[in-house]
């Protein structure tokens, strides 16, 4: 893994060097060594300490391009490289006018996962090394649950949308570039390179493994359902959220300056809770913690891409990515919507088919 | 300032008194925060009532009301304006039904009065969210701007020019007429079409209050019912047209589409109707080769399928062809093939039994396919069988379809179209000409396909329309009830522009949110709907509004 | 305070038999207390005595800090009947300081609380160990000594003795399974007349002075110092900033549950500090590099201003963290300090205005120099 690190890194430097494109945002690492940020860079010492691939999600790569470029295009050409969940979160962003991605170029790759926030935190050393040795392990058992259970890691057959993909999926630790767009044709020529002609055993492979991890998928979620499915279940599940909303803030697709939930329109007086407790007998204070996360999947489930940051973040240990992916799977096929595979695909909230009210009269 | 609560209850004659317990209600209510004052009267609309209502406003300097009354599809104007005497805004006030909604519903005296308190303390408890909201005025221009120089437009713009207003004739050809000057005849009473077109266009031309921008085309439309601007682009030249209300009479085009093979399109001697119009106009009927057709067959419900709705006028035309034909050469043989005939109009069924008595023969298909390499050969299912005809000529009697490129022109004006690509109206059978953007109409065929004289009866309609609503120096008062935009919630995704049919939305590009155009908005509250942070909402309707009102309902 | 209760009852069973006697007596219209219940613990709002069994009162977790949930309880409307909430020094401190900010009501409210111990980790809610941990804290508890399992935030807090409460439960260096002692004062008294409880007279201290709080309170000075000294902050300056900060996501958790932030829309979550893109194009020019999302100290910087001088040190800020920052060590270490300028004890006096709003002229004089 190391050693594809580099190599990458120094795709990017001559990126840069060549002027294929004025800055790159990467995840570098941060000076106490502790964990990874996403820093916009020109500077070839901090590009030393950047990892395109690192161990961890620490903050959502849509959430970055996303405050890099909401109010407006930028003035210069940049590069970046992100896990699929984070290239596909970018362009569901795009579609909402929270991310611009003109002057962007996306590079994704084949992400075999990644690890636990928390254990990050705890131990980085262990998990670097950890990490360092995934390479080639496409089912590992280090990487979290979510991953596991992720689908969407490769781009094989139009899975989501990108300027450049890097399979290494089945190529022995070679890297194979698969531009999917004019721009990203145009950045790898700029490089000098070729794009991968022969992709029969990528694809073969990617296949293979994406067969699996969708039985995996559906093997987890089916095991999971009995502790949601149902409304004392579910209660029971999200008994122990203390409603701390930071699976709201570091979701890419809660975009909202201020949440709903966390409105003026939801605070009542005293005689409203004290109504309610009088009918149950007691009451937990303050209510409607199932209402907000009800109420956030209705918001965003559509777009859901399963990343997982909202888990990685829960104080309480709620299998939040888990959770909402059950909820964001079904409702992504009932309009046959698969956020993040086009970028001029409309969000089926804005979208109006006479023949959907069919469904309704019957 | 402190709120002075008022609280009225009418008895509606032996209406509500019968059936609610009015001391009861009062007791329940008489300790409510900020209600200074609760009256009953027999009757709250009569004068005395009215006069009850304004006194006690005064005398208590009541802030806000609250009526508890019948239902305000009734008399909440009644109120509002009693409000107003009164010197109280008119949005500060909030009725409850307790007559539909308790009295004439529930039998039981104790249930209907629990209700009725119920609905008073809903309604006591959303009016003191509720904010004063100002009535507007705008001033309108009463001119009018045409899209379309074809009957239709004609017809609309002289009965405005007839009423002094002026009017813009925006047409993308170089010619006025539309279609119908390339005709030959007009049934039913096979006038020539041409004269009856030029008749029009002369009128048109010599109206001083109409002016005419040929090979025209609108590129943008910006404002509002009583002040468009419209930006016109004539050849290269750009010009901008300042106008109260917009008539689009784009007319139609016919079926062209891939399916005409199919019907022999392409073969020698298959022509379409147009072609054939035109055919007919020069005087002869001849087939390519030059010899009159001792055989025409012609086709109806072409492209119907493939549309997916009958244009209701082919049927006449295809019998109008046969007459063309048989008025030419009175032995040639005309099998007119169809599929059922449309004749729905009180002249149409004669029109058809002259024509056939002319020896036209009307031949019901189930399918039908035209092949051929030098003469078209018809092959055709009937119940009786399959067959199979040879014959001189055909003549395709295609479905009306939209112009090509008239998306754009929907676009730019911000209205619908179904989706065969006609304008949609704004009701079907409550407003069929007026569409959903507010001082934009539609009519003719730009609505869907139909006749010369149905569309001149459109074209009536909507000049009718235009002279009432948009009257000189007549002031508009646009819907209070808006939405609003919290700029420092709005983030920008522009949910709301996407959803919103009126194009009441912008976007604010410097400050990168969404601002409202309070005199488009027409208080649907789409917006409010789809806007997941609640950044929007809409006056009178706020969320809190609603939410105060339904947490004490459901208490 | 004024007079004792003392039962021979395990403690906790005391005070919720008080409480029923309470609510049943006519003399409260609900209780509000801590309830746990399979692995989930939450405040409740109790109006059926009967619901009172489940609860647990004392039990030492902090799920969410109360103060922000009485704040948001009497937001819109005081309270027209008595409510008994059962809460932490800290908590009720936080809900004083939001008074202040007119983001609530005292009215008719008994203040029931304790001399606190501390309160342990979030993150031992859900897990196996709860039940050791909670036998090795009533073990110090009993010892007057401060429990090892309880957060940092605890570990060095020395305002374990609450002001403004109308009872107070004590349960330091004694038997909590053999003895109920709660502290009463005039308006606990006289919820209690006429309900069969026997109050004493008492000469026991609620204060700093009593001396198992005083030898309390070396040990919690002592705890302060060592912890500070492992972190220095006085050393930091930007570059130690950076490398404490360096972690931080930007999820603004630790905002969220902090009772003294309380504003509608934080102005950081504004579109205030947007960087525009000339912005970027700038300080990428300038520095090479620029972080992204922008402003991570600053947000640290900029409400430790707004909070330093109401900060209660409850140190629901560093349970929350995702990456584990010592936030709760470092705002309750600055706060001290500032709060140390003004000679303010946040929740100590109701009536004392806050410092951002009073004008001292004399003040003035220190910047002069």
């Amino acid at each position: 893994m190391n050693k594809l690190i580099s190599d990458i890194r120094e795709l990017l430097k001559k990126a840069l060097d060549n002027k294929v494109i004025d800055a790159l945002l990467l995840p570098v690492k941060v000076p106490a060594g502790d964990s990874y940020s996403w820093v916009i860079l020109k500077d070839d010492k901090l590009l030393e300490k950047a990892s395109p691939i690192p161990p961890v999600i620490s903050v959502q790569g849509a959430r970055a391009i996303s405050s890099l470029t909401r109010r407006g295009k930028l003035d210069f050409k940049i590069a970046t490289f992100m896990r699929p969940c984070e290239a596909r979160a970018t362009i569901e962003l795009a579609k909402l006018a929270q991310a611009d991605l003109d002057d962007v170029v996306l590079i994704t790759f084949d992400c075999p996962g990644a690890i636990e926030l928390k254990k990050y935190t705890e131990k980085p050393e262990e998990v670097e090394k950890e990490f360092s040795e995934l390479m080639g392990n496409w089912e590992s058992d280090v990487i979290r649950t979510i991953c596991k259970m992720c689908d969407k890691f490769t781009c094989v057959d139009d899975g989501f949308a990108t300027d450049l993909h890097i399979g290494l999926i089945g190529l022995n630790g070679k890297m194979a570039f698969i531009p999917r767009t004019e721009k990203g044709k145009k950045f790898l020529s700029g490089l000098g390179l070729k794009s991968e002609e022969n992709l029969n055993d990528w694809e073969k492979k990617s296949r293979e493994l994406i067969e699996k991890k969708r039985n995996k998928r559906k093997e987890l979620q089916n095991k999971l359902k009995p502790q949601v499915v149902g409304l004392d279940a579910l209660s029971k599940t999200f008994a122990k959220c203390i409603n701390c909303r930071i699976c709201r803030s570091v979701c890419p697709i809660c975009y909202c300056r201020q949440c709903y939930f966390d409105s003026e329109k939801l605070k009542f007086t005293p005689d409203d809770y004290l109504i309610r407790a009088e009918k149950s007998g007691g009451i937990k204070f303050l209510p409607d913690t199932l209402l907000f996360h009800l109420g956030r999947m209705t918001h965003m489930a559509l777009s859901c891409v399963s990343c997982g940051t909202c888990e990685d973040a829960c104080p309480m240990d709620i299998k939040v990515a888990q959770i909402f992916s059950i909820v964001g799977d079904n409702v992504q096929k009932l309009f046959e919507y698969v956020p993040g595979r086009k970028l001029d695909e409309p969000l089926p909230l804005t979208v109006y088919k006479e023949e959907e009210f069919k469904e309704l009269e019957v | 300032m402190e709120d002075k609560i008022g609280i009225f209850l009418c008895e509606c004659g032996p209406n509500i008194a019968e059936k609610v317990d009015f001391d009861k209600v009062k007791e329940a209510i008489k300790n409510l925060k900020s209600v200074k004052f609760i009256g009953q009267h027999k009757l709250l609309c009569s004068d005395d009532g009215k006069k009850y209502i304004v006194n006690a406003i005064k005398e208590h300097g009541l802030t806000r009301l609250v009526i508890a009354a019948c239902s305000p599809k009734q008399h909440e104007l009644t109120f509002m304006k009693v409000c107003e005497e009164a010197g109280l805004n008119p949005y500060l006030f909030q009725m409850a039904n307790i007559r539909e909604h308790c009295a004439w519903i529930i039998e039981d005296k104790k249930e209907a009065t629990e209700k009725a308190i119920q609905y008073i303390k809903s309604a006591y408890r959303r009016v003191r969210y509720h904010e004063p909201l100002e009535k507007k005025e705008i001033e309108a221009n009463p001119d009018v701007l045409v899209i379309g120089g074809g009957i239709t437009g004609l017809e609309v713009s002289l009965a405005l020019a007839q009423s002094n207003r002026k009017v813009y004739i925006v047409e993308k050809s170089s010619e006025l007429g539309g279609k119908l000057k390339e005709f030959n005849k007009i049934f039913t009473s096979m006038r020539d079409a041409k004269s009856f077109v030029e008749d029009k266009i002369k009128l048109v031309e010599q109206e001083k209050q109409i002016e005419v921008l040929k090979e025209s085309e609108v590129e943008e439309v910006l404002g509002y019912f009583g002040n468009f601007i419209v930006k016109v682009k004539t050849q290269s030249k750009e010009s901008e047209l300042k106008v109260g209300a917009i008539v689009v009479a784009t007319g139609y085009e016919l079926f062209d589409g891939d399916s005409l093979a199919h019907y022999g399109y392409g073969i020698d001697d298959v022509y379409t109707a147009l072609e054939f119009e035109r055919m007919v106009k020069t005087g002869k009927i001849l087939t390519k080769k030059g010899e009159p057709p001792k055989s025409v067959a012609i086709i109806h419900c072409v492209g119907r399928k493939e549309c997916g709705y009958c244009s209701g006028v082919c049927c006449m035309y295809s019998i109008k062809f046969a007459r063309y034909i048989k008025e030419k050469m009175k032995d040639a043989e005309v099998i007119e093939f169809h599929r059922g005939l449309t004749l729905p109009d009180k002249n149409y069924e004669k029109f058809y039994k002259d024509t056939k008595a002319l020896g036209v023969n009307y031949i019901y298909v189930k399918d039908l396919l035209i092949e051929g390499n030098t003469k078209p050969i018809i092959k055709y299912k009937t119940e009786e069988g399959q067959f199979e005809k040879q014959v001189d000529m055909v003549v395709l009697a295609q479905a009306m379809v939209p112009p090509k490129g008239i998306d754009k022109l929907a676009k730019t004006l911000r209205i619908a179209q179904d989706k065969s690509g006609f304008f949609i109206e704004e009701h079907p059978k409550l407003a069929p000409i007026s569409t959903s953007k507010e001082g934009v109409f539609i009519a003719g065929c730009a609505q869907g396909p139909k006749n010369i004289k149905e569309s001149i009866v459109q074209a009536g309609a909507v000049a009718g329309r235009i002279l009432s609503s948009l009257v000189p120096g007549k002031k508009l008062e646009p819907e209070v009830r808006v939405s609003q935009i919290s700029e420092s919630l709005c983030i920008g995704c522009q949910t709301c522009i996407k959803v919103c049919n009126y194009g009441a939305i912008y976007f604010d590009e410097a400050k990168r949110v969404s601002r409202v155009n309070e005199v488009l908005c027409r208080g649907c509250g789409n917006c409010v709907a789809s806007c997941p942070s609640s950044a929007i909402q809409l006056k009178h309707f706020t969320d809190r509004e609603i939410h105060e009102e339904i947490v004490e309902a459901t208490r | 305070m004024g007079k004792l209760l003392e039962f021979k009852r395990p403690v906790e069973e005391g005070l919720k038999e008080l409480l029923k006697t309470l609510l049943e007596g006519g003399k409260l219209k609900a209780v509000f207390t801590l309830t746990k219940k399979d692995d989930a613990v939450f405040y409740t709002l109790i109006k059926d005595a009967k619901k009172l069994e489940e609860t647990t009162p004392l039990l030492p977790l902090m799920p969410v800090n109360a103060g922000k949930l009485l704040s948001r309880l009497t937001l819109k409307e005081s309270l027209e009947e008595p409510i008994a909430v059962v809460i932490r020094p800290c908590e009720l401190h936080a809900f004083v300081e939001l008074i202040k900010r007119e983001q609530g009501s005292l009215e008719n409210f008994l203040f029931i609380s304790m001399t606190c111990g501390g309160v342990l980790p979030i993150d031992n809610i859900a897990k196996n160990e709860l039940d050791t941990k909670l036998n090795k804290y009533f073990e110090s508890i009993k010892n007057v000594k401060v429990p090892d399992e309880v957060r940092p935030a605890c570990k060095m807090c020395q305002n374990f003795l609450p002001y403004n409460a109308d009872m107070v439960v004590d349960f330091w260096d004694k038997d909590i399974n053999k003895t109920c002692r709660i502290f009463v004062n005039d308006t606990g008294e006289k919820y209690l007349n006429g309900l069969g409880f026997e109050l004493k007279n008492t000469n026991q201290g609620l204060d700093y002075e009593e001396e198992k709080f005083k030898n309390l309170l070396a040990l919690k000075k002592e705890n302060e110092k060592k912890i500070l000294e492992s972190y220095k902050i006085e050393e930091w300056g930007m570059d130690g900033l950076v490398k404490i900060f360096g972690k931080c996501v930007g999820c603004h958790s630790c905002s969220r549950v902090c009772p003294i932030c309380y504003c509608n829309l934080c102005e950081f979550d504004s579109d205030q500090y947007e960087y525009a893109p000339s912005t970027y194009s700038t300080e990428l020019e300038k520095r090479g590099g620029v972080r992204v999302p922008p402003n991570t100290i600053l947000f640290h910087l900029g409400r430790l201003t707004h909070v330093s001088i109401s900060c209660v040190g409850c140190g629901m800020c560093e349970d929350v963290c995702p990456v584990d920052i010592p936030v709760s060590i470092i705002f309750s270490g600055i706060s001290k300090e500032v709060q140390g300028l003004f000679n303010y004890t946040p929740g100590k006096d109701i009536k004392e205005d806050l410092p951002l709003s009073t004008f001292k002229e004399e003040e003035l004089n220190e910047f002069e120099e």
